[in-house]
């Protein structure tokens, strides 16, 4: 197991490099000046000559790469050159409340999914399965705008029991911090949770097909017995995979969700990088992205070992 | 008073200008050394007296006994340094251009500041009210601060923190330097960028205020008994660019086809529900100097006369490429009831929509023939037309437009001291540029903020400057 981390942590470092330097390059191709974005519409050339002087983004692309890479290896991600605040800082303080958003949202959708994949796996074309499948159609067709709007519509204004509030950290008002993420958790968690649901259905149809579930049978197991011992263990473990490449998408990709209900998280600070073309922000969270990742893979490689011991991490 | 912002600010930056939504941040916390009144005329804030004293010379009378947040006394050197802060290239100032025929500013006699013009620039009363042109302290800026995160001015409200992407908080000024002002003990702006989320939240009381009120919640906010809805259909228009170095639009028939082949009543309600105006001749909107009543339906939508200039110029029927952008549905929409507005004229506009900076490369770089874009009248005076019609305007330079003709009109109303010849230059300009058309102008929209119906005070200007918030009370 220890050489096998050791490996994957040096992998990692290559990994990493690679990704910062493909996001460092895509982003110079990118039409669209930081300097136009800072300077506003009526910006004469002359201005923005200036500014990108200013921000020193009319170097050549080579030297600014040399001079990133050497701070963020010395832990340095810079200023935003937008607000001039510290990536580090505004990540930092945007990670945790998305870590948040996901934990929540992929541990009641895990709750939902497993159970009711089972359930439907278990009873499959019948009346339960039918009924799952349609259910998780539904959640898997609804865009996560359309689940958001609705909510914030009936929840925070029909019946105003969650009305939209401040954001407020957990260490200042721990109750409202957890009814905020009430809305945004849920509206994550239907999406994923019948992705999760239909994975489930489907591995455990897989298991239940195998020899070694048939002996079990025959061996005089009761139904409870093979469920628990031998068939929910082995088909969960595509769903671990999926529940690792769910975490590593939601973190950048939860921009809408953030927007609708005012969670501060690393998707909007990703998404407003982007829009302003502010360089080293969209470098940083990349950064920070790629290596949570990496490390989420890691883990989850690590899962399936314990889940199944027939995987060896060699 | 809790304030819903549509964007949250990029940063404090006093002099580049950083958006709408941070203005009305910015503007509470800095002072401008004109400003309007509710009645939307210019008015002393931190100068007390000011105007021309002759041809060349624009003199001001600042205020005494004011001080900055951190205690200090405004002075004259302060008011000084900041507009040369803003002149400096450096700064790379919004508003460098508007001082390019600044060439001296000092103190003068008993706290009075003197700014040589080397020819009279008669909209620079506006130019000094405008959001860009703060005072700042020159110790403050000095010792090294980054005026992007912080905000130290002579403003209604002190800045007290920022949580980026949750809040930013102002607390009330107790030495503001008009008496009694503000009311409002803080204001606790969140950014709220999702328009159903921001509407939600003022239609629910969460907020007490919010800007910007998209034209689909329009009907819902007006209907609504428990909320104001304060706008203006003056400043905010849209229009349809050409590069003029490029077929099709470098022909002035096809430039005029393209207007003629546009029905603005439509187009209002295509694009906003109704919830705008047509322009049909000049862009200087009633109430300004050079409004040209006369002007008005010049064009209307005349589809057979659009086609006939077609014909003429050998291009019926006509397609080409338009470029607007996805990013503001405010520019977005009047685009796509353009385009099918112009088919009606056997116009055929291949609409490609682009995210907003990349719109705005492309535009700069002139590799479409045509765009459809909008904006906000800059300043209350005609002369704001000098950057988007002036061979050396900013905006003019990228649609690559240039004619002696209109350069010389422009020359002379900005440099004109009598009003009544300024009315005539400016009637003359806009009837010579409904003629050449450098673009197309469209439509105008409502732009406006939502209000529960206990704020009071709140007054929304058509230039868009938020002043009027300094008075704001809650009468509850």
């Amino acid at each position: 197991m220890g050489r096998f981390i050791a490996r994957r942590m040096i992998t990692l470092v290559g990994q990493v490099l690679l990704v910062a330097t493909i996001v460092f390059l895509m982003l110079r191709l990118v039409p669209g000046d930081p300097a136009r974005a800072i300077l506003g519409e009526t910006a004469s050339e002359e201005q923005v000559a200036s500014m990108r002087t200013k921000l020193g983004i009319d170097r050549p692309v080579w030297q600014q790469y040399v001079d990133w890479l050497g701070d963020a290896i010395r832990g340095d991600l810079g200023k935003s050159i937008i607000s001039g605040r510290s990536i580090s800082d505004d990540i930092m303080s945007r990670l945790g409340n998305s870590s948040e958003l996901i934990a929540i949202s992929v541990v009641t959708s895990l709750i939902i999914a497993i159970p009711l994949g089972t359930i439907a796996a278990l009873k499959r074309n019948q009346f339960p399965d039918i009924a799952l499948s349609s259910i998780a159609m539904l959640g898997l067709s609804l865009p996560g705008f359309v689940v958001g709007t609705v909510l914030v519509l009936l929840f925070g204004l029909k019946w105003k029991i969650l009305p939209q509030a401040r954001f407020v950290e957990f260490g200042d008002d721990p109750v409202a911090h957890m009814k905020l993420l009430i809305l945004p958790g849920i509206t994550l968690a239907i999406g994923n949770a019948a992705v999760l649901l239909r994975m489930m259905r489907s591995s455990m149809l897989e298991v239940m097909r195998q020899d070694y579930v048939r002996t079990a049978r025959a061996k005089g197991l009761t139904d409870r017995r093979v469920i628990t011992s031998h068939t929910l263990r082995n088909a969960i473990n595509p769903v671990v995979s999926l529940v690792g490449l769910e975490i590593a998408t939601l973190l950048g990709g939860m921009v809408i969700v953030e927007q609708i209900f005012n969670w501060p998280g690393l998707s909007t600070l990703l998404m407003s990088g982007v829009l302003s073309r502010d360089y080293p922000v969209v470098q940083g969270v990349v950064l920070v992205i790629a290596v949570i990742t990496i490390i989420v893979n890691v883990i989850v490689d690590i899962t399936y070992a314990v889940l199944d011991p027939r995987i060896r991490l060699a | 008073m809790v304030y819903g912002l549509s964007t949250d600010p990029s940063n404090f930056e006093p002099h580049i200008s950083t958006g709408a939504a941070s203005t009305s941040v910015k503007l509470m916390c800095y002072s401008t050394l004109l400003t309007y009144s509710p009645e939307n005329e210019i008015i002393g804030d931190l100068a007390e007296e000011f105007g021309w004293v002759d041809d060349t010379t624009y003199q001001l009378k600042i205020r005494e006994g004011v001080t900055f947040h951190d205690g200090s006394d405004l002075t004259v050197d302060d008011v000084i340094f900041s507009l040369q802060r803003i002149q400096n290239p450096d700064t790379a100032a919004t508003n460098a251009s508007y001082f390019a025929e600044v060439t001296d500013i000092s103190a003068g006699d008993g706290n009075t500041v003197n700014l040589t013009f080397s020819r009279p620039f008669q909209a620079f009363d506006f130019i000094l009210a405008n959001t860009n042109s703060y005072i700042v302290s020159k110790a403050w800026i000095e010792s090294g601060v980054d005026p992007k995160t912080t905000m130290m001015g002579t403003g209604p409200f002190v800045f007290k923190e920022r949580i980026p992407g949750v809040s930013i908080t102002l607390e009330k000024n107790p030495n503001y330097f008009i008496e009694g002002l503000p009311y409002l003990d803080g204001i606790i702006y969140q950014p709220m960028p999702d328009d159903t989320t921001r509407m939600t939240a003022v239609r629910s009381g969460t907020v007490d205020f919010a800007d910007y009120v998209p034209y689909t919640q329009m009907d819902i906010i007006q209907n609504d008994p428990n909320l104001t809805f304060a706008y203006d259909d003056v400043s905010g228009f849209g229009w349809i660019g050409f590069n003029h170095e490029m077929a099709p639009g470098s022909d002035v028939a096809i430039r005029q086809a393209i207007a003629h082949g546009m029905n603005r009543d439509t187009m209002v309600t295509t694009a906003f529900a109704g919830h705008g105006s047509p322009i049909t001749g000049g862009l200087i909107p009633e109430g300004m100097i050079g409004y040209a009543p006369d002007l008005e339906g010049t064009y209307t939508g005349d589809y057979e006369k659009a086609k006939s200039l077609l014909d003429e110029a050998g291009m019926n029927p006509l397609e080409f490429d338009m470029v607007s952008t996805s990013t503001y549905s405010v520019i977005q929409r009047p685009a796509e009831a353009a385009q099918a507005e112009l088919q009606n004229a056997n116009i055929n506009a291949k609409l490609e929509l682009q995210e907003w900076l990349t719109f705005r490369q492309t535009v700069a770089d002139g590799t479409f023939p045509v765009h459809s874009w909008g904006t906000a009248i800059d300043y209350g005076d005609p002369d704001f037309l000098w950057n988007y019609f002036h061979s050396t305007g900013n905006m003019a330079k990228q649609f690559r437009f240039s004619d002696p003709d209109t350069d010389a009109l422009l020359e002379q109303g900005r440099f004109e001291t009598d009003a009544a010849v300024r009315e005539e230059i400016y009637h003359d300009l806009q009837a010579h540029a409904l003629e050449l058309l450098p673009w197309v102008p469209s439509i105008r929209r409502v732009q406006g903020e939502a209000m529960q119906s206990f704020v009071m005070g709140y007054t929304h200007l058509p230039s868009w400057n938020p002043i009027t918030m300094r008075q704001i009370w809650l009468d509850k």
